[in-house]
């Protein structure tokens, strides 16, 4: 299904936080599910990850102001959500991941209801259901009843319904669930283009890594109702990253130079003695790296990223944080 | 030729426009418009509006059944002006059953299936409290039973009185009547339409809170006037709370100073009680309704 190309409509902020949370908890008769949170998270589109049970969708229905936490305080675009909860809700969309669709209505009328329910007066409502209905690739169906869609329609009407107001932020709950390679490629790229080009932040709360490596820019990883990690996925790409090198030359001068210049450099290990492992702490290290091969006139024959991936990093925090929990930290 | 804002030509037959997301700046009017909106679209449903056709069938028969028989009346009493067409009280004892089988059939699709299709994480996640959803759905269910109780019986006053000799003096002498009609109308709409609601809370099947509500108005009715008839202990006549048609007998009789049926009297209450057991289903049924709709009970 040809998805409608559209004209970049605002340039996101990127610098104003649009979530602000400190020491959240919220627990469910002796289950603690939400363990003294505390985050800033910027205007951008943040993947938040855990495995099921991790708290995810806790938090976002906390975040939402559908839960009243135990303790802690947060504020969602600006609104407290203990006090504002019903403000709040209008400027923020939310996509469960639940079938939750009613079978016999159109799509249109249904995403008109929900703008209407943001507070949007009805005529303005029918024009922005047939607008967004369009711009997730409905814009056919969208007089169709819902129960002859198929999973992938129903994923399309389900995010039209959370961006019919024009949220500033909108929470989207394992969108690609049952989705087909093809259905969950489309899913993403039409979240890619809520942030990049419609402007509105999005949380996008998955347990599939690559989701999150394809569409987002910062992250959050839950671990059993502790936040274990929140940064840019970038930065975590590159932290504690290196790249193995191999030269056609002298491998212990280039060595010795490399660490001449601040570089720190491993053996490759006894089966790849050929090898450099270099610490790529700063990108001007690809720099060194080929002007001392200039200089010493020695062919760089492979350079391969052993940058961390998000699934290390993930693995990594939450085994860092399972430990610190066993250890009664 | 003029220009749009954009630049582009006045657009031809065929032309394709950019149809781009546009960011939303006009008016938000917040709880107010939502629960508006979840009260129209909750009758709109519940009378099939805007749906498939067999979801029409049934609303569509129940109001043929209510308005045919009302217009035949009225169609008598100006034909035949000396006939003795049925006094209020006989006809809201005569629409009785059919308030409760369009309570029971028609005001479970109002309630149900939010639930049975998952949708109220969709609507609890707007701008709306838990207490403004229920609220509009009693409202709802409310003014949709109205239209079977109290419309009617609101055509037919103006319908005797514009078939009279002079209307608009009648008008002036039965406007007395007009306000017991709404008044009465009212109270059936509200006590069948809550106890439609709480039933309608307790299940996600439709099927199941149809069958649960015909039996309540039916059976139970049946057995209360059996035990009526059959028991000869004193506190028997306190079973007449069971049978709704009894208290809306007793309550129609009393606002329209004519005599009670047989079982009323035989059972002796003094009015202000059956008033009292009304209030207390729709206050009670209302707040069962809200707590069901509490967090931790639902969504």
């Amino acid at each position: 299904m040809p998805l409608p190309t559209t004209l970049d409509r605002s340039e996101p902020d990127t610098t104003t936080p649009v979530i602000e949370v400190r020491n959240l908890r919220r627990s469910f008769g002796s289950f603690l599910a939400l363990d003294d949170i505390t985050m800033t998270v910027p205007r951008a589109s943040v993947g938040l990850l855990g495995a099921n049970g991790a708290g995810k969708t806790t938090l976002i229905r906390t975040l939402l102001g559908l839960l009243a936490p135990d303790r802690g305080e947060a504020t969602v675009v600006g609104y407290d959500i203990r006090s504002e909860g019903t403000s709040l809700r209008a400027y923020v969309g939310y996509m469960p991941e639940a079938e939750g669709l009613p079978s016999n209505t159109t799509a249109a009328d249904f995403v008109g209801h929900m703008a209407e329910m943001s507070g949007i007066p009805p005529r303005a409502a029918r024009q922005r259901a047939a607008d967004v209905l369009y711009q997730v690739g409905l814009a056919e169906e969208r007089y169709r009843l819902i129960k002859g869609f198929s999973t992938g329609m129903r994923q399309r009407v389900k995010l039209a319904q959370a961006i019919v107001h024009d949220p500033q932020l909108v929470f989207l709950d394992e969108p690609t669930a049952g989705l087909d390679p093809r259905g969950r490629e489309e899913m993403l790229e039409l979240i890619t283009r809520i942030y990049r080009q419609l402007g509105i932040a999005v949380v996008v709360s998955t347990h599939i890594l690559e989701d999150v490596e394809k569409v987002c820019d910062y992250v959050l990883i839950l671990d059993a109702g502790r936040l274990v990690a929140a940064q840019p996925l970038g930065a975590m790409e590159v932290i504690g990253g290196e790249v193995t090198v191999r030269i056609d030359g002298d491998q212990a001068a280039f060595r010795s130079g490399l660490e001449a210049q601040g570089v720190s450099v491993h053996d490759g290990g006894p089966e790849t003695p050929d090898e450099l492992s270099v610490d790529v702490h700063d990108e001007a290290v690809y720099d060194v790296i080929r002007d001392l091969a200039v200089q010493q006139g020695a062919a760089i024959r492979s350079m391969r990223s052993m940058s961390r991936s998000l699934e290390d990093i993930y693995l990594g925090n939450v085994g860092a944080s399972r430990e610190e929990v066993g250890a009664g930290v | 030729m003029s220009e749009h804002a954009n630049g582009v030509a006045p657009g031809r037959y065929g032309e394709v426009f950019d149809r781009g997301y546009a960011h939303y700046d006009g008016p938000r009017e917040g709880r107010r418009r939502a629960v508006k909106s979840l009260f129209v679209y909750s009758i709109k449903r519940a009378m099939g509006i805007r749906k498939s056709w067999t979801a029409k069938v049934l609303p569509v028969l129940l109001y043929v059944s209510s308005f045919v028989p009302l217009i035949v009346m009225i169609g008598i009493a100006a034909l035949l002006p000396d006939a003795n067409v049925a006094s209020y009280p006989d006809y809201f004892d005569g629409i009785f059953f059919l308030v409760g089988i369009f309570a029971g059939t028609v005001i479970p699709e109002i309630l149900i299936p939010d639930r049975q299709e998952k949708t109220l994480p969709l609507y609890f996640a707007r701008a709306i409290t838990r207490f403004d959803y229920v609220i509009a759905k009693l409202a709802a269910a409310a003014v949709l039973t109205m239209t079977i109780s109290v419309l009617p019986a609101i055509i037919l006053w103006l319908g005797r009185q514009l078939t009279a000799e002079s209307p608009w003096s009648a008008m002036r002498d039965n406007i007395g009547d007009l306000g017991q009609v709404i008044v009465l109308g009212t109270l059936i709409a509200l006590t069948l339409g809550t106890i439609a609601l709480v039933i309608s809370a307790m299940t996600d099947r439709k099927g199941v809170a149809i069958a649960v509500i015909v039996i309540a108005f039916l059976i139970v009715s049946g057995l209360v006037e059996l035990a009526l008839t059959e028991l000869d202990q004193d506190w028997r006549r306190y079973l007449a709370f069971g049978h709704m048609q009894l208290v809306f007998s007793a309550i129609s009789a009393s606002l329209f100073n004519a005599e009670p049926n047989m079982d009323v009297q035989e059972a002796d209450l003094p009015t202000w009680m059956y008033y009292a057991w009304i209030c207390f289903i729709i206050i009670a049924g209302s707040l069962f309704v809200r707590w069901r709709y509490s967090p931790g009970n639902t969504a």
